[in-house]
């Protein structure tokens, strides 16, 4: 049984920011982050048109931290990026309304948290050829608000109507929701964004230890991947309890930093364990939205 | 076996804040694990009932610091404040009715939280200055090389019980209890220089299960399987050995508050149970903790 909505009563509206430019700290300029190791590292990071990475490919193995697929934006008033990180939801329908791209449709793929707060788009490679930083993009956002009406114990954040009819998930005999993903996370891996707002932003797999995310398989997740969060709870931060659960979309790509790695947009949670995930191969965005990479 | 330290060659500094007063946000509501709001009081201030020795859990309180908590409101100097102070350092005030009072660091956070003797604190005023003798950083054990030691002053280091196991390859630290890596919440995004991490004591079942709901303010306490060098993150067969610095919390991933004190990514550091492991009895801050 597909679960039933209230899609028809949420409200579209416009949350608009622009293209964002890559950034380093100012003065001493000294550009680099250190690894888990301690060793000094300068790489890409968060923001602005990445022509070569998109959700569909390998979150691991880029020579970059926390890399974002495609193209990120956010807007230089707080309050006013506030409300684009808060209100766009993964599977919502974008537009470029300025520069040489202007007209170009793309996702919502997922969202970045503290320090860089960006909003990540999927946009066709030749459209990011097209396009400038600083271009604005209009995301038509719709999805805060939506329940289940049989789930009520299932909170939806983040999350698109498209995303939730993408998914097919359904209702089990047992009453839980049923939600395809491709891997579950135990908490011991869960680290960057625990104790922050589960509203936008982040929670990252922590990946120092290769070893155990190898053993898990982990290493094999790519961007766009539907997983499940086991033991955590996000229906007001990020927290550990154990029986809860959550399902969440994988935003950015791995990171060399202690307490970092793949960052999850977060898109339901369940306090009660009312999410049942059932572990399929290929659950990812890509195909959900027939994403063109 | 005496521990071999560096401390003869480490600088002793002056770094300086003032007492800091709460504040909130309009409209004031912390919301708890349950989305229910509530205005609580906590962080900054002079704490005058909540000490070091003291419950981290049951106050009606987010966050609490014991205290005094003190920052600096230059950005650049409080940096510094930050990382040079280290646990069990000397803070003298300098202005004020409680001028030339002595008090020691028990704990950062947000600011620096010091401890006085309650008489003291009686006396000392929001903006008060207080001078720490920032004396630590830099320090390790000459026979432990491999071993991080992090805002730690020697005076802490001697006093907390540490023994050399016989054959000399492993230190053993007195902790009061042990904490399970995946409960280790917020702080995680920052790195391990900066203030702390949060246990996360949302599944209050298993706060009771484990005793970490006896934790008490200034607690030893270690977290096996975790890497604090660079960060704060899980590694199979690493250990860090951290101070509970401040109360309980009402927020999802939030709960008493863990500052890193050594870290080892082998197993040269090996711990033993000991409910009297607080700084409270290691410093003299106060009797029969």
């Amino acid at each position: 049984m597909s679960a039933r909505n209230n899609t028809d009563k949420l409200i579209c509206v416009s949350v608009m920011g622009q293209i964002a430019s890559p950034g380093f700290p100012g003065l001493p300029a000294e550009p680099y982050r250190l690894d888990s190791d301690g060793r000094a590292f300068l790489l890409p990071t968060y923001g602005g048109i990445v022509y070569n990475v998109s959700v569909g490919d390998s979150a691991y193995g880029w020579l970059a931290d926390c890399i974002h697929p495609g193209v990120s934006i956010s807007l230089k008033d707080e309050n006013g990026n506030r409300g684009l990180n808060l209100l766009a939801c993964v599977g919502n329908t974008a537009m470029v309304m300025s520069g040489d791209a202007k007209g170009a449709k793309g996702v919502v793929t997922g969202k970045s948290g503290r320090f860089s707060e960006h909003v990540i788009l999927h946009f066709s490679p030749a459209d990011r050829e097209k396009m400038a930083i600083g271009d604005k993009i209009n995301i038509k956002a719709c999805g805060v608000g939506m329940t289940l009406a049989d789930h009520p114990d299932v909170k939806l954040k983040s999350c698109s109507p498209e995303l939730v009819d993408g998914l097919e998930v359904t209702t089990g005999n047992n009453g839980s929701l049923n939600v395809p993903v491709t891997a579950v996370i135990p908490p011991h891996l869960l680290g960057a964004g625990a104790g922050l707002t589960s509203e936008g932003g982040s929670l990252h797999i922590q990946t120092q230890d290769r070893a155990e995310i190898a053993r898990l398989g982990l290493d094999q997740l790519r961007l766009g991947d539907i997983v499940a969060l086991e033991d955590f709870d996000s229906s007001w931060n990020h927290g550990y309890l154990r029986g809860a659960i959550g399902i969440g979309v994988i935003g950015q790509g791995d990171s060399p930093r202690s307490g970092y790695g793949p960052g999850v947009t977060l898109v339901m949670t369940s306090m009660k364990g009312g999410i049942n995930p059932v572990v399929t191969a290929g659950v990812n965005i890509k195909e959900v939205f027939n994403l063109q990479a | 076996m005496q521990l071999r330290t560096n401390e003869s060659r480490l600088v002793a500094m002056a770094v300086n804040g003032a007492i800091s007063q709460p504040s909130l946000r309009y409209p004031g509501y912390t919301l708890d694990s349950q989305g229910v709001g509530s205005v609580l009081p906590g962080m900054s201030g002079v704490v005058y009932n909540a000490r070091v020795g003291d419950p981290a859990f049951g106050w009606a309180a987010d966050h609490v610091e014991p205290g005094v908590s003190i920052a600096n409101s230059d950005p650049a100097p409080d940096m510094a404040l930050h990382y040079l102070t280290c646990m069990g350092n000397r803070a003298i005030v300098i202005s004020g009715m409680a001028k030339g009072a002595e008090g020691i660091v028990t704990g950062e956070h947000a600011r620096i939280l010091v401890d006085f003797a309650p008489d003291t604190n009686d006396l000392l005023c929001v903006g008060d200055t207080i001078q720490i003798i920032a004396y630590g950083r830099g320090l390790l054990l000459e026979d432990f090389p491999q071993i991080e030691i992090k805002k730690m002053s020697p005076r802490l280091l001697h006093n907390m019980g540490i023994t050399v196991s016989a054959d000399g390859k492993h230190i053993r630290v007195p902790v009061t209890m042990e904490l399970p890596p995946r409960i280790m919440g917020s702080g995680a995004e920052l790195n391990s220089e900066f203030v702390d991490q949060d246990l996360m004591s949302g599944d209050r079942d298993l706060m009771a299960q484990l005793g970490i709901d006896q934790m008490k303010l200034g607690d030893i306490v270690v977290i096996p399987d975790a890497d604090h060098h660079y960060g704060r993150g899980y590694r199979k067969g690493a250990a860090a050995i951290s101070l509970c610095i401040h109360g309980d919390s009402v927020m999802t991933g939030h709960g008493p508050g863990i500052l890193t004190l050594m870290t080892a990514t082998d197993s040269v550091i090996e711990w033993v149970i000991d409910p009297n492991a607080n700084i409270a009895n290691y410093l003299n801050i106060r009797e029969n903790v």
